[in-house]
């Protein structure tokens, strides 16, 4: 069955004060349809709609026109809540209990068993890195230590579906890194990952779709590199071309096509080599 | 549910709540007795020791657990956190029934550490089941005197042009306080159930007499009660408590037996039917009447949780905590305004505004608020099964249940505090 996962068809929301008089129309027609398996990027500025987009999706508003349908269910519905893991912008943890006690909560009101909450919160700890801090109070962890029980919290159910608001908010570069593969290998898995994120390089890294919401309206929307990719200039990447070399090169190539041709040298992505600089470090 | 208890219950705990009302039981076990004084008496004492003690243990119990309800949900929704668990296929009833276990339990290990401690004080005497004549309601008699009072030509026009409810409460209060005169060489019977007459042994008869002129006139008499019976010489007391004794061994038949008072005086003596005349019968130990106490109260904070997790269900902490004292004192108070104010014909607008308010809160609260559990200990009077299941019924059930779910149809509204 192709039932995509999430589809929003007009989706409008205004918000109202005591009076019912409108304040905010925060979002003004959304559609949307997310399929299974896609990393799905919601982007915007400040107040163009996404976290709303996001509370409804999770039935925490109420939209005041249109749809939303989760895996074809209302998102009201236990069924399709029972499907979806949630990790919200902010960890939101419950200071006095320690990482080990909030994942275990955490899998206890997403229906696992004893054992296997147990056993599932062991899993988790030691995939986010967390093993050796399980029985300190979250209270006391640093901003990204929070971050990564909360991812584990939306992993505990291993939801279908996963919405992440500002996943690498807090953490240091490695730790990002860690999400986004993270990321990958669940998209392997066949879970669909929404997420919204102002840092755009790491929405380019791991999504393969993206929506751009302006205004409470969706801008541009499609996969990734369809969108990003000019498809009229090309590039090409020579390994062990000198200076000298590489200007002759683009010289004879403007004649050839009587097209001007500009060249530069890769670099490499700053968190690449943040990340191997520190592990040079460790070693 | 098992999650959302262990969550709140956890925050109680390591919250340091569940310890400081512990502490506080502790240090008003060891120090209350030495500030509060008695009347001398034995019995005196002991009443002073149970309402002074475990009843300020119990006062502190309901407001600090009201406090903690009101903060629970209040505090989860405004930091975002009770978002995060109603994402999850968990119903929000079960998650508002949680925090309210969690709070029972805390009250539970507080009221039983308490009353293990007031029973290791030692010296405390069995309960008695309190029986009273069994009487037409005093609500019915006043209305029918209300309608032979309006029938009345002589009736003047004032009365009859005062509010209906206002010369029912007048009437009933007379009622209730009505005195039937036993003249000198007469008697006087008013019916009891003769489970009281049929109880195998102790039987005592509780009267306060009254004359014309004073309430400590010589009185002598003899009473008769199923096969009981007793005689009262020359006393002068106001309350007596006469041991009566079992003169035949046939049981009283019927589901009534008359209690017969003969006044074998010189001058009248005037009782009240509906508050003078009492008969007690050993009913059971101190220790379990103490269990049945504590388990009121714990049925009475359970009711007054749900209602605080009710407002924090809605309103943000300060105002939840702040209402719900308000609320918790009016309701307390509003009942001894109506009792001192029963007339309402000489007050001012305003005035009758506020005993308006007041007689509607008492009678919001009366299915509530209608035990007694600690008078009724003070007073050795056993609480009785039917009041405990009545409490469990009203407070512990019905309540809670119609404020959880109120609590939670909020929660799913309000979950997020903010949008964005």
């Amino acid at each position: 069955m192709n039932e995509p996962v999430i589809q929003i068809e007009g989706l409008h929301k205004t918000f109202r004060d005591f009076w019912l008089r409108p304040v905010a129309e925060a979002v003004r027609g959304i559609d949307l349809t997310v399929e299974r398996g896609d990393v799905f990027g919601l982007l915007g500025p400040n107040g163009s709609g996404k976290s709303t987009t996001i509370k409804m999706l999770l039935g925490l508003l109420a939209a005041t026109a249109g749809t939303i349908r989760l895996f074809g269910l209302s998102p009201r519905s236990r069924a399709a809540r029972a499907r979806i893991g949630y990790l919200p912008e902010l960890s939101y943890l419950h200071p006095f209990l320690t990482a080990r006690e909030t994942i275990c909560y955490y899998a206890g009101i997403s229906s696992l068993g004893r054992r296997e909450a147990k056993e599932r919160t062991e899993e988790l700890l030691s995939r986010v890195g967390l093993s050796g801090v399980a029985d300190r109070a979250v209270g006391g962890f640093s901003k990204g230590m929070a971050r990564r029980v909360a991812l584990a919290a939306a992993l505990v159910s291993r939801p279908e579906l996963l919405i992440l608001d500002e996943p690498t908010s807090g953490l240091d570069p490695i730790g990002t890194r860690e999400v986004k593969d993270l990321i990958g290998a669940l998209a392997k898995d066949g879970v669909t990952v929404l997420m919204t994120s102002h840092l755009l390089g790491d929405t380019e890294d791991v999504c393969t779709k993206i929506a751009i919401l302006s205004r409470g309206r969706v801008a541009a929307c499609g996969r990734t590199t369809d969108l990003l990719t000019r498809t009229q200039d090309a590039r090409f990447t020579i390994e062990g071309l000198s200076e000298e070399e590489a200007k002759a090169l683009a010289d004879e190539l403007s004649t050839r096509y009587g097209k001007p041709v500009a060249f530069d040298h890769p670099s490499v992505p700053l968190e690449k080599f943040f990340a191997e600089a520190v592990g040079a470090a460790h070693d | 549910m098992i999650e959302s208890f262990l969550i709140a219950w956890r925050a109680l705990l390591r919250g340091h709540v569940l310890t400081a009302l512990l502490v506080l039981a502790g240090l008003a076990h060891a120090f209350l007795p030495f500030i509060v004084r008695s009347d001398g008496t034995d019995v005196g004492g002991r009443e002073m020791f149970l309402r002074a003690v475990p009843g300020s243990v119990y006062s502190v119990l309901c407001v600090a657990l009201l406090s903690c309800a009101c903060g629970l949900l209040a505090r989860e929704r405004e930091s975002n956190r009770l978002a995060l668990a109603v994402v999850r296929p968990v119903s929000a009833f079960t998650v508002v029934l949680g925090k309210l276990l969690a709070l029972v339990a805390v009250a539970a290990i507080v009221l039983a550490f308490n009353s293990a401690l007031t029973c290791a004080r030692g010296g405390w005497k069995g309960c008695v089941h309190v029986y009273e004549p069994v009487l037409e309601p005093p609500e019915i008699a006043a209305r029918r005197a209300m309608e032979e009072m309006l029938k009345d030509t002589n009736t003047p026009q004032e009365v009859r042009s005062a509010p209906r409810h206002t010369l029912l409460t007048i009437l009933t209060g007379r009622e209730i306080d009505r005195y039937d005169t036993v003249p000198a060489s007469h008697a006087i019977q008013w019916p009891f159930a003769s489970e009281a007459a049929n109880a195998a042994t102790g039987l005592v008869a509780r009267i306060r007499f009254s004359t014309q002129f004073n309430t400590r006139a010589e009185v002598s008499g003899a009473v008769t009660f199923g096969p009981w019976s007793s005689t009262v010489s020359n006393n002068t007391q106001s309350i007596i408590e006469l041991p009566l004794l079992r003169t035949s061994s046939a049981n009283a038949e019927g589901p009534l037996s008359p209690f017969v008072f003969s006044n074998k005086g010189t001058s009248s003596v005037m009782l009240r039917p509906r508050c003078d005349i009492q008969v007690l019968s050993p009913a059971d130990s101190f220790a379990m009447n103490i269990l049945r106490a504590s388990c009121e109260m714990l049925f009475v904070i359970a009711f007054l949780c749900a209602f605080g997790l009710f407002l924090s269900s809605a309103l943000s902490r300060p105002v939840a905590i702040f209402t719900a004292l308000v609320m918790l004192l009016v309701s307390e108070m509003a009942p001894a305004v109506v009792a001192q104010y029963p007339d309402a014909l000489d007050l001012s607008f305003t005035d009758r505004m506020g005993l308006a308010l007041s007689r509607w809160i008492t009678f919001a609260t009366s299915a509530w608020s209608s035990p007694q559990p600690l008078s009724d200990l003070a007073t050795g009077t056993c609480v009785e099964w039917k009041s405990l299941l009545r409490t469990f019924a009203v407070d512990a059930l019905a309540g809670p249940l119609v404020f959880v779910s109120a609590a939670a149809f909020l929660v799913r509204r309000r979950a997020t505090a903010s949008h964005d």
